[in-house]
């Protein structure tokens, strides 16, 4: 089940009654499993299977990894509890991709290997749902928490349906101890959850879908020669898009938690907004650049092990991050791309502070993502608009991998970037470029002005009244835009 | 802000909502705009998960627009006492829903297949995206797209503004005609008045598009804009008649070995466009092949006094009153399996 569907709002509508009424908390919480595992299975039964299946294992292998006390086993049960998640993630999402690329380098080796197809359908949600059970083991492996006492809270934590399809990516710790007594939204938080989940809509339906998908698709769809204004126009498209569809979806999600009486983590804080690369990981997807430093980038050693594996680590880290996103090499170079950008900022950033503090190994750019917002380099005001804009124009180039499904469409669109194509066609029309023009401006100055800044301290310190004219704007953009309930971007990944 | 602000902005909101949104369908009701549905993937799928029904009990078409228009389904179901199920798609070739259907095991159905030459002799992507969309919707449309559906349907049969193709954001702001940059290409629309499309799938003209000589000529201009870029687009490569036919062929025989059937039908055109449809895919070349290369039974306008005469206001689809006749006629042509 979607958000932007009329199913969710009457699913929502049903679950927010039911919540409400005079029942025991373990009955609530068993009404909130039940309606997510329906959530769920309204897009494809039969992989409900798998979730539970998911949940199961990593319940009682958790539960076994924080009490048992000889090493060598400890050991092995972790590693049951990764085959059993990541080897679930292999198969659904990246065998297809395995299979091609072994066959590929087969057939260099003079090998007439030619296998058939295989017809994998990818389970909705699997790189959340694995993601957030992943934590849960390796916390217990390491005993940075206490284990889930019951199954039912376990199987909530892994399952409440606002995060589970697309995040945000949660902690135990985050969300196990709101399960453990009862709730109930505030007036104020359920008002602010339903303005919220009216903005997810607005952002995903009316921005996302009804005024850039269009131009976006067109662009990277064109097989003929591009200029370089429809190739930027095009790319600027998806840049909003893919802002407003995923941070729509986050918005959404907190929103429906919130109307529950459930706070669940920021995912987006104005992300187009940053001031260099480690700003952005620090605003983009939040939940999954700390989940990647956490359980990723630190494994391997952080900054810890020197200067040169420091930078290896980093890369690592990215180049997994961008084969997350998908099955594919251009997500690779994508991720491969924000590396080596981080990779630059921090020499630039050591040795500006070499001239200051000793100490500069001790920083990386991923580790500042876990620092507040006083991280990052310190420029005038002037200068610091001028980086943000670099910043952006860079992402940007990435953002090409990202949404060209080959390397020569993402070759050809670079090219028609940067004026290299002659004889191309004009393709977009001019209401197209209005409209991508205007809300990617709009976008750009809402970002710098809030920065510093949460949607909800916005509307917090506004009037009631311009508060209620931009929620009914909103809304009634919503419901004149009439888009069809199309599924979220970051569904595929 | 404390929650009894926000609650003052939500009630604010609410009402600000009902008082635009209401006046809005006031405003279009009082224009004579009457209830449309979005004649979508969603809609067809819906229909074509209809096409199990017994055979005795239901005939589907395919095809392109003209039998969308042409066929009355009141006046077929009034008079038949079958069910018409209606999958054709405007400016699609049917080709893909017939070899669908040709490959569903469990279709065994009476099969009209409109044809419309320069359409389906031709394997142009732009002419064969929307089925395939359609068919791809309908195979992996998931329990929560089926209940939006049907939560739709309810929204559309009350809501007049609830009309996307119409009423939609992009289609105010397409209605705004800003000048394009020279040589951007841009398929002219269609007047609001043409057409509307219940929940069977019917198109009709309106009345007043019927009464309006200028509406039909803004339309008439439509078929030119598309002539000519028939005209402008490069030959295909090889001769695409052959293996079109082949896939034809191959469905047919599917269908008729599980004891269904297929006729087929070319509804009236008339005008520019019928002239030159006439001229360049001459009955020799493609109708007649088809019907040898099928074994096929074949309805071509011209052949029958009840068909001939027919013209059509924008040269390529039927008024509503004359699909009412040219309907009736198609009942007394098709074989007594499709209608009985």
């Amino acid at each position: 089940m979607v958000f932007n569907s009329y199913t969710f709002v009457v699913f929502f509508i049903i679950v927010l009654i039911l919540h409400n009424l005079p029942f025991s908390w373990r009955q609530k919480k068993i009404h909130l499993l039940l309606a997510s595992y329906i959530f769920y299975a309204a897009w494809n039964p039969p992989f409900i299977l798998l979730l539970w299946l998911s949940t199961v294992v990593d319940f009682f292998v958790g539960r076994a990894l924080y009490t048992q006390t000889n090493i060598h086993k400890k050991r092995l049960l972790l590693v049951v509890s990764l085959i059993g998640n990541l080897g679930m993630l292999c198969f659904f999402k990246y065998g297809t991709f395995l299979l091609e690329n072994f066959v590929s380098v087969l057939n260099l080796l003079g090998v007439n290997y030619h296998p058939a197809k295989p017809n994998i359908i990818l389970p909705a949600g699997i790189s959340f749902y694995t993601f957030t059970t992943l934590c849960y083991t390796i916390d217990m492996f390491k005993k940075k928490s206490e284990p889930v006492r019951s199954l039912l809270d376990f199987s909530l934590f892994v399952t409440f349906f606002p995060h589970l399809v697309a995040g945000p990516i949660v902690r135990p710790p985050q969300l196990v101890p709101q399960f453990e007594s009862p709730r109930k939204a505030t007036k104020q938080q359920l008002m602010e959850g339903l303005f919220l989940l009216s903005l997810g809509l607005f952002m995903k339906v009316v921005l996302a879908d009804s005024m850039l998908a269009g131009s976006a698709d067109a662009i990277f769809s064109s097989q003929g020669k591009l200029g370089a204004l429809d190739a930027w126009m095009g790319v600027l498209a998806f840049s909003g898009q893919i802002f407003f569809d995923f941070a729509g979806y986050s918005t959404c999600a907190i929103g429906a938690a919130l109307c529950l009486g459930f706070i669940l983590p920021l995912n987006f804080r104005f992300p187009y907004a940053a001031v260099g690369f480690s700003d952005f990981w620090r605003r983009w997807h939040i939940t999954l650049s700390a989940w990647l430093r956490d359980y990723l980038y630190i494994p391997l050693g952080g900054n810890r092990k020197g200067l040169f594996r420091t930078y290896m680590n980093l890369m690592i880290t990215m180049l997994l991050g961008g084969l997350w996103h998908g099955a594919n090499w251009t997500f690779v170079v994508w991720g491969g791309l924000h590396g080596l950008y981080l990779w630059a900022e921090k020499l630039f950033t050591d040795r500006k502070e070499m001239r200051r503090s000793p100490d500069l190994h001790e920083k990386s750019p991923i580790t500042a993502m876990a620092e507040p917002l006083k991280a990052g380099i310190s420029l005038s005001a002037r200068n610091k608009l001028a980086y943000a804009l670099l910043t952006f124009l860079l992402i940007n180039i990435t953002w090409v991998f990202f949404r060209s499904p080959t390397f020569s469409g993402a070759g050809n669109m670079l090219q028609s970037m940067f004026g290299m194509v002659q004889g191309a066609t004009p393709l977009l029309t001019t209401i197209a470029i209005i409209k991508v023009s205007v809300i990617v401006v709009v976008m750009l100055i809402a970002h710098w002005l809030m920065r510093n800044t949460t949607i909800l301290d916005v509307i917090r310190r506004l009037p009631w009244w311009v508060t209620g004219l931009s929620w009914s704007l909103m809304l009634i953009l919503l419901i004149l835009s009439q888009e069809s309930s199309s599924s979220f971007i970051y569904f595929q990944f | 802000m404390p929650a009894n602000n926000l609650r003052k902005a939500a009630i604010l909101a609410l009402v600000s909502v009902v008082l635009v949104i209401g006046s809005w369908e006031l405003y279009l009701r009082s224009k004579g705009v009457a209830i449309s549905y979005d004649n979508g993937k969603e809609l067809w799928a819906d229909k074509r998960a209809m096409v199990y029904e017994p055979a005795d009990k239901a005939t589907v078409f395919i095809g392109s627009s003209r039998i969308k228009f042409d066929l009355d389904i009141d006046t077929w179901q009034q008079t038949t006492g079958r069910h018409a199920i209606q999958l054709a798609i405007e400016g699609s070739s049917p080709v893909p829903v017939l070899t669908d259907l040709g490959n569903d095991p469990n279709f065994r159905g009476r099969l009209v297949v409109d044809v419309i030459e320069p359409i389906f002799f031709s394997s142009a992507p732009f002419n064969l995206e929307r089925p395939t969309t359609n068919i791809d919707w309908y195979k992996k449309r998931t329990p929560a797209q089926r209940a939006s559906f049907v939560l739709n349907h309810a929204l559309e049969s009350w809501f007049v503004f609830l009309d996307q193709d119409k009423y939609s954001l992009n289609a105010g702001l397409g209605r705004l005609n800003v000048p394009n940059r020279p040589d951007v290409y841009e398929f002219p629309a269609f007047p609001d008045d043409f057409n509307c499309s219940d929940f069977s799938r019917q198109s009709k003209m309106t009345q007043k598009f019927v009464a309006d000589t200028s509406l039909q000529h803004r339309v008439q201009n439509v078929w030119l804009f598309v002539m000519d870029m028939a005209k402008k687009a490069p030959p295909p490569k090889g001769n695409p008649v052959p293996p079109i036919l082949a896939v034809v062929k191959e469905a047919v025989s599917k269908i008729r070995s599980r004891g269904g059937d297929v006729v087929f039908l070319r509804p009236p055109s008339s005008g520019t466009m019928g002239a030159v449809e006439q001229h360049v895919f001459t009955r020799d070349k493609f109708w007649d092949p088809l019907l040898a290369a099928t074994s096929s039974k074949g309805i071509y306008f011209t052949d029958y006094p009840a068909t001939s005469h027919f013209t059509c206001p924008e040269w390529s689809h039927l008024t509503p009153q004359d699909a009412v006749k040219y309907t009736q006629a198609l009942i007394t042509e098709l074989p007594p399996t499709f209608t009985r």
